[in-house]
């Protein structure tokens, strides 16, 4: 297979995968589809999986049926709580939670990608309800129909606090929104002329927030006739989201961020590649759960320019060895650790989000990756697997690692998307069955978790 | 601590050439005259930034003792003038800073006297973000939420320079040493350098629970080689096995650091032995940021102000001291900054409000010594407040090029003449 993207054929790349001599339907592709449209199967998800082949696999899990009663029960209750503490750094904890607990887990990634996307810090927006607001909608419009989330968002008290937009007023309208709008939200850089913004910006006037809730100030609303990516009239701020997606800019900045986020990091996708993407966009309503779904189902995403060709982001990381795992822990602890590794959940660092691949390595975030790991697997509120007193050694024994090299495989399987080599192997193997060593098996076990975590192909999704 | 007459003299004569060399550079001279500096030093000059947070009141900290206006503005706070550690026959440091009167003797602290900008803006939040973006309007692409640091973007510049794309390299380029809240503070934010903000020397370790056996194994797993086309892989394994490799060298440094300097037992001076400690061990950090929580003394001044003084003065002595006897003394520059200064009246609570112009000091071995601009007009008031003598990004300009090797318009967004503010 060629490495280079510029000469992959696009009719290909975007086709259904289908299983084959030189491609068959594995544990590895499987492991590899949680990944990205989840954070990471367990064994029993992979087994499963793969029993189902690809078709059923990936139908599972981009349309998986709502959500069950009990789950988001619990999920509000949390939410409340945290909400009533007031408490915003709480908040990552219970999305944390939720990533963990989802029969769902693509929901959550396309809500952790529309976060980043439409970047809104808590640091300024410094309510918990609000945020909370905020994440629930995209949440809500997360496969929908991106002109809906987009409305939404240019109506979300959040957003047009942290963007300063509060007011905006007939006299002298207010461009922060409307720029934003235009060059992180929906076109980018070079599709639009400053008029344009102005326009916009005139096009949202009236559009407010007063004690924390969406307004429409009539009085402040510009009827005049505005001028928007060449065309005229009375436009309000619906009517000027609807221009922006119509301009093919548009798709294709959208699709270009969803192949990025799900295939790979680099090198930027051709032309060439995103316009199948791009064209089915426009051509069924900005529809993003269909092409997710195509997306999730592709040769190009199954190929070998997919699989651990991103870096593995903080949260990736986090709730990827849990969910693994069967684990769960001090969620508030773990919230703090992936912030110090740069992603801290509700605090994007501006209204750009988080920019990821390569953005996430260096060395005091590779150390700390490692370290992080290696306290999660050592803190006290750590458990594994399905019942209170499972260990680490009786997942071991449940799935047949009885041996030290059947152990190395079994958690490089879960935990890693690429071969390590050789000789790395070998240590691991080592490590995880010195005959001197009195260590219990559980602890032993968890020493390799902690070794597989500063490989450099853990990084690697 | 008086300084002896000739001292004295020599820090008047340096007043005035001071007053001299405030003109813009010649891009060839300054960068020649960074690089040659570097060169001789044995390492890249480094920058230790400290943020006095809450706005520190300069005029008790460099302080017009002779004057009248002074004396009367200050009935309870005046601080007296046999009191006041002297520089000249206007001015002198306050009291409780010994270890800045002794740096001012050895020649190794430069004062930049009444800095400011215009339209002083006297909310800390405001102000703060004016200092740390190192903008004064806050012009289009520098609003709030996208906005970018002067020291980020002066990172950004020198990873530019060095020919690798910013997040292509491992090595920290700058170092965020935090005193708690943890979040990385607007000054050093660039578009693509990423740095790290750490409480402590335990990001720098690879933990391992004290087993050598583990460490070993991953040291050793590290280690194998990789297929070098591969090349995502490879810029990671890179950056892991560097990672490592400075993760071993600051633990041992640290191991072995001996000094016989005694810093002072507080937050400050940890952190910059900390700092002293990593510089020493070869981290490549070209900026180290910390910050000084305290000085908004709207009540009862006096005895807070003393030891926030007390400590910054005795933190960054010590720090020079430590790092000249290590031998890194020429290749360090301390700066501080507040957001603003206090008024100059005192309040009705044995406290100070919020004002505009105070002093900056610069620390280290190449320093420009003595008092580096003039002092405020205690006269001429900006309803109640200093007027600036020197903008702050003069200062900003001297250090990005005389210090930093960087070109100041393209990172402060105009020309500012730039402050000289070191020895060539």
């Amino acid at each position: 297979m060629t490495k280079d993207l510029s000469q992959v054929d696009p009719n290909w790349a975007w086709t259904a995968y289908e299983p084959s001599v030189d491609r068959p339907w594995s544990r590895r592709l499987a492991a590899h589809h949680y990944r990205r449209a989840g954070f990471a199967a367990n064994l029993a998800e992979l087994e499963q999986s793969v029993a189902r082949g690809p078709v059923d696999a990936v139908e599972q899990l981009c349309n998986p049926g709502p959500l069950p009663a009990q789950f988001q029960a619990t999920s509000a209750m949390l939410a409340q709580r945290t909400v009533a503490a007031g408490n915003v750094q709480q908040l990552a904890a219970w999305w944390l939670y939720r990533m963990l607990n989802t029969p769902d887990p693509l929901l959550e990634k396309l809500t952790l990608f529309w976060h980043g996307h439409f970047a809104t810090s808590a640091v300024k927006v410094d309510k918990a309800q609000m945020m909370l607001d905020q994440n629930e909608m995209l949440r809500q419009h997360a496969r929908g129909k991106f002109q809906d989330v987009v409305r939404a968002v240019s109506r979300d008290p959040a957003m047009l606090i942290y963007l300063d937009s509060t007011t905006n007023r007939r006299i002298h309208p207010n461009e922060n929104y409307a720029r934003e709008l235009m060059e992180l939200f929906t076109l980018g850089v070079g599709n639009y002329t400053e008029k344009d913004v102005k326009e916009v910006a005139r096009a949202f006037t009236g559009w407010e927030v007063l004690a924390d809730e969406f307004v429409f100030n009539n009085v402040q609303h510009d009827t005049g006739v505005k001028s928007i990516l060449g065309r005229s009239g009375n436009f309000d701020g619906d009517d000027a989201v609807r221009i922006l997606l119509d301009h093919p800019a548009a798709s294709r900045f959208i699709a270009r961020k969803l192949i990025r986020f799900f295939i790979f990091d680099e090198p930027t996708a051709p032309d060439s590649l995103v316009e199948p993407i791009a064209r089915d966009l426009s051509e069924h309503e900005f529809g993003i759960g269909r092409v997710v779904r195509r997306v999730l189902g592709s040769n190009l995403f199954f190929s070998d320019h997919a699989i651990g060709r991103k870096v593995r982001s903080p949260v990736e990381l986090g709730v990827g060895l849990l969910r693994a795992l069967g684990g769960t822990t001090n969620l508030v602890k773990l919230a703090q650790g992936l912030g110090e590794l740069g992603q801290s959940l509700f605090h994007p660092p501006n209204v750009k989000g988080w920019e990821g691949g390569r953005t996430w390595i260096n060395s005091s975030t590779l150390l700390g990756r490692a370290n992080l790991v290696g306290q999660l697997l050592l803190a006290p509120e750590t458990r594994y697997g399905t019942s209170a007193d499972d260990t680490l050694e009786a997942m071991a024994d449940r799935a047949g690692a009885t041996t030290p090299l059947k152990t190395v495989d079994w958690l490089l399987e879960l935990l890693v998307a690429v071969p390590v080599p050789p000789a790395a192997r070998e240590v691991l193997v080592k490590l995880a069955g010195d005959q001197n060593d009195n260590t219990d098996r559980s602890r032993r076990i968890a020493d390799v978790i902690h070794a597989v975590s500063a490989l450099p192909e853990f990084q690697l999704a | 601590m008086h300084p002896n007459p000739s001292r004295r003299a020599f820090l008047r004569g340096s007043l005035s050439s001071a007053a001299l060399v405030a003109l813009g550079p010649t891009v060839p001279q300054f960068l020649l005259a960074a690089s040659a500096r570097a060169a001789e030093a044995g390492g890249e000059s480094v920058l230790v930034v400290i943020q006095l947070s809450g706005g520190n009141d300069g005029l008790n900290t460099v302080i017009p003792y002779a004057h009248d206006v002074y004396r009367r503005s200050r009935p309870l706070l005046g601080i007296p003038a046999a009191k006041v550690r002297k520089i000249d026959d206007f001015v002198g440091l306050h009291p409780s800073m010994e270890g800045f009167s002794k740096l001012l003797e050895d020649g190794h602290l430069g004062i930049v006297q009444g800095v400011g900008y215009p339209k002083p803006n006297r909310s800390h939040f405001s102000s703060m973000d004016i200092w740390q973006s190192g903008r004064r309007q806050i012009a289009e692409e520098q609003v709030s939420y996208r906005a970018t640091g002067w020291l980020g973007r002066c990172l950004d510049t020198q990873a530019a320079n060095q020919g690798v794309a910013a997040h292509a390299g491992h090595d920290v380029p700058g170092l965020h040493l935090g005193s708690g809240s943890g979040r990385l503070p607007l000054a050093l934010i660039g578009q693509n350098v990423r740095v790290p903000s750490v409480q402590s020397l335990d990001a720098f370790k690879l933990e391992d629970g004290g087993d050598s056996r583990l460490r070993r194994a991953i040291q050793k797993a590290v280690e194998a080689p990789r297929d070098p086309n591969d090349e995502l892989t490879a810029f990671i394994c890179r950056g892991t096995r560097s990672a490592l490799e400075s993760s071993r060298q600051v633990q041992e440094a640290v191991r072995r650091y001996q000094t016989d300097v005694k810093y002072p037992d507080t937050g400050l001076a940890r952190r910059l032995k900390t700092v002293a400690q990593l510089i020493d061990a070869g981290l490549g950090a070209r900026v180290y940021y910390l910050d000084l929580d305290g000085f908004d003394t709207h009540a009862n001044q006096a005895a807070a102000h003393a030891e926030l003084l007390a400590e910054l003065s005795g933190g960054v002595a010590s720090f020079v001291n430590d790092l000249t006897r290590h031998g890194h003394g020429k290749r360090v520059l301390v700066m501080t900054f507040s957001e603003f200064g206090r008024r100059v009246r005192e309040n009705a609570s044995q406290g100070t409000d919020h004002g505009a112009a105070a002093p900056m000091f610069l620390a280290g071995g190449r320093v420009r010594p003595g008092l580096l601009s003039k002092h405020p007009s205690m006269t001429d008031l900006d309803e109640g407040d200093l007027r600036l003598t020197t903008d702050f990004r003069s200062v900003y300009a001297g250090v990005l090029e005389y210090w930093l090797g960087v070109p100041s318009e393209p990172v402060l967004g105009e020309k500012f003449n730039s402050l000289n503010v070191v020895l060539s």
